[in-house]
């Protein structure tokens, strides 16, 4: 396990009524790195993913046991609020899901509501900067007031990031958020995760093994509700430890 | 397989068949609804376009000092001024039951239509002033040729006799149509040619107004706590089942409910607006709460996510991201609510407001009455005359409905966005 871990997760077990989803996962999570979480589908990757902003906690029927801690405070505690919660732990979905609202609106919605814009002139350069760093400033800082869902859909996803990082989060939790795109789209947003490393702790879940080996520095196998694996992600591709592992990853598996 | 692509497969010809059957049948149920609707609007408007004319007769009014005082016009015998020209122009007329029927012909408000001329213009005093005044039902019926003179008198609402006389006044252009503004301007009344639909819209218009600012909000505010907040489970299951029940709960329980509640119990102000909007404001709840739901259901998940994950509160979700898609679902339920309250007579019924009212109601208190109650009363009147006076208070209900649909079809449009 790598030191000084941002997110340490202990004994998670998840359930959707009866039915067990994650089967007591341990994960440390290395800051300002890119750990990504592969397995075939329904292995439970998402569901960890989601545990980690709490938004499971928007399914009735779902109960989340043990702890995840980040920054050594455990997020399922009483005295935490998923609000300042999800402000620090951001998060990006699958299907780019821009407002049906102005690009700048978009992007300034979040610092609005989480009361981090004071002027006008706050608002113009947070709106920027987070742009900027989601590599969408050029395309769009002519037409901010265009509607985001005039975007082609990379553009959107890259939008989407623009919006979560906008808020300041030390975590941006990724939700497959290529699986939607094109291509060259992919390529444009892997680029974009490599670069937001620098400030941002990343953690993003994919099934395509190439991208996971692309963009990310560790790796978490899940299967079946369990976490089957975790490591550097070259020696997890090259040397897995776990039969299922090397069954997955040599496309025997998933 | 001898020939490729030509359709000669099993069974092809018969698919392509159902196919063309099943297009003319579609096409067929359109047409039939169409010519349905066709027909009715065509049947109303030209019976209710006789309301908007009504015949008048010119009198010569003999208005010296000697009949009426100048300095006092309200001593003055109307009635006497309005008797004495009639009798004057047909002086042949002595016997009693024949002079009433002279007296018939104009309508029973004539004297105070004299009293308002002579109010309005105090300067034609002095001389004899030729006036026009609003005649009698039947009269009306016959210039807008409703009265078959080929039929025998006794079956006849008029007589040999004022036939004769409506022959003679229009020999001296003493007859004329005029359109008929009263309609649109006063109230119910027991004679048909002086009978007006305001009372009735201002009171259909005041009852809806109640049933809106009622009704709108506390539906969508259910609607988003039961989609939005409230957890699944046998509670919400069991709102669920009763909302839907009661959107079909016939509206005369309604009624009663009204009748027993904010009659009975709260003692509000019977036959009026404010009881009556609260009626239908019960009875469209359900509707507008079940169709609220839906537009919200029909928000995708990917919205809401996207507002939580941001860290939006639930409620800030709710009311930045999620309602504004949903509005205009919401109006839409809304207006289909306030359609079906628009045309409901039976809750109105048990609170009174199936009344004969001549004002034309100033508040939410004042007694009042509803269009489709309206076109009850005239309709169930026994005069001939009321007839056009019930098909023309159904157009205006039509055309209060249309009003209605194209102002939720703008709101739809202003607040549509594309997701």
């Amino acid at each position: 396990m790598s030191k000084n871990p941002i997110i340490t997760a202990r004994d998670v077990n998840v359930f959707y009524g009866a039915k067990q989803a994650l089967n007591g996962i341990n994960l440390d999570v290395p800051r300002n790195k890119v750990t990504s979480l592969i397995g075939p589908s329904g292995c439970g990757k998402s569901t960890f993913l989601r545990s980690i902003n709490r938004m499971n906690d928007l399914v009735d029927i779902c109960r989340v046991e043990g702890e995840i801690k980040i920054e050594g405070k455990n997020i399922y505690d009483k005295d935490v609020d998923v609000v300042s919660l999800r402000a620090h732990v951001g998060m990006v979905f699958q299907k780019p899901n821009p407002f049906p609202k102005s690009i700048f609106e978009n992007v300034i919605y979040g610092p609005k509501i989480h009361g981090m814009v004071k002027s006008k002139s706050d608002a113009e350069e947070i709106v920027e900067q987070s742009l900027r760093r989601a590599g969408l400033w050029k395309e769009v800082a002519d037409r901010l007031q265009e509607p985001g869902t005039s975007l082609s859909g990379g553009q959107q996803q890259r939008l989407c990031i623009a919006r979560a990082i906008a808020v300041k989060p030390s975590i941006v939790l990724m939700d497959e958020p290529a699986s939607a795109l094109d291509p060259i789209a992919t390529a444009v947003i892997e680029e974009l995760i490599d670069e937001l490393r620098e400030k941002y702790t990343i953690i993003i879940v994919t099934h395509s093994m190439q991208q996971a080996a692309r963009v990310s520095q560790r790796t978490a196998f899940f299967h079946m509700g369990d976490l089957v694996e975790a490591g550097a992600t070259k020696e997890l591709f090259t040397s897995p430890q776990d039969e299922r592992t090397q069954n997955y990853i040599s496309g025997r598996i998933g | 397989m001898t020939e490729l692509f030509t359709g000669a497969e099993k069974h092809l010809k018969s698919r392509h068949r159902a196919e063309i059957r099943f297009r003319w049948l579609g096409r067929l149920a359109i047409l039939f609804s169409l010519g349905f609707l066709a027909i009715m609007l065509f049947s109303i408007t030209m019976l209710g376009k006789g309301a908007l004319s009504r015949a008048e007769i010119a009198l010569p009014i003999d208005l010296s000092a000697e009949v009426i005082d100048p300095s006092d016009l309200a001593g003055a015998s109307y009635k006497k001024m309005v008797r004495n020209s009639l009798f004057a122009a047909f002086p042949e007329v002595k016997e009693r039951g024949e002079r009433r029927r002279l007296l018939g012909i104009v309508s029973a408000d004539a004297e105070y239509e004299l009293k308002r001329q002579i109010a309005d213009t105090p300067a034609m005093l002095g001389g004899e002033q030729m006036l026009w005044f609003t005649a009698s039902d039947d009269i009306d019926l016959y210039e807008k040729g409703e009265v078959d003179i080929n039929l025998p008198q006794e079956l006849r609402r008029l007589n040999d006799l004022e036939l004769g006389w409506l022959q003679t006044l229009e020999a001296n252009g003493q007859i004329r149509n005029v359109f008929n503004a009263a309609f649109f301007t006063s109230g119910d009344s027991r004679e048909p040619e002086l009978a007006g639909i305001l009372s009735a819209l201002v009171g259909s218009i005041l009852s809806l107004t109640v049933c809106f600012a009622l009704s709108f909000p506390l539906g969508i505010m259910a609607a988003i706590f039961l989609e939005e907040f409230a957890k699944k489970g046998r509670w919400s299951d069991f709102i669920e089942v009763n909302i839907n029940n009661l959107a079909a709960v016939p509206s005369i329980v309604f009624g009663l409910l009204g009748l027993s509640i904010f009659l009975g119990t709260f003692g509000l102000p019977r036959s009026s607006p404010l009881v009556g909007g609260m009626v239908l404001a019960l009875m469209t709840l359900p509707t507008i709460i079940i169709a609220s739901r839906a537009a919200l259901r029909s928000v995708p998940r990917s919205i809401r996510e996207a507002a939580l994950g941001m860290g939006a509160t639930k409620v800030q979700s709710t009311f930045h991201h999620v309602m504004p898609l949903a509005l205009p679902g919401m109006l839409t339920g809304a207006i289909v609510g306030m359609a079906r309250a628009l045309g409901e007579t039976a809750p109105l019924l048990m609170i009174g407001m199936v009344a004969f009212i001549v004002d034309v109601p100033k508040g939410f208190t004042d007694a009042a009455t509803s269009l489709p109650v309206q076109v009850f009363l005239w309709a169930d009147s026994p005069e001939r005359a009321f007839l056009e006076k019930t098909s023309a208070a159904i157009l205006v209900l039509l055309g209060l409905l249309i009003v209605m649909n194209i102002a939720a079809i703008v709101l739809r449009k202003k607040f549509e966005r594309r997701f």
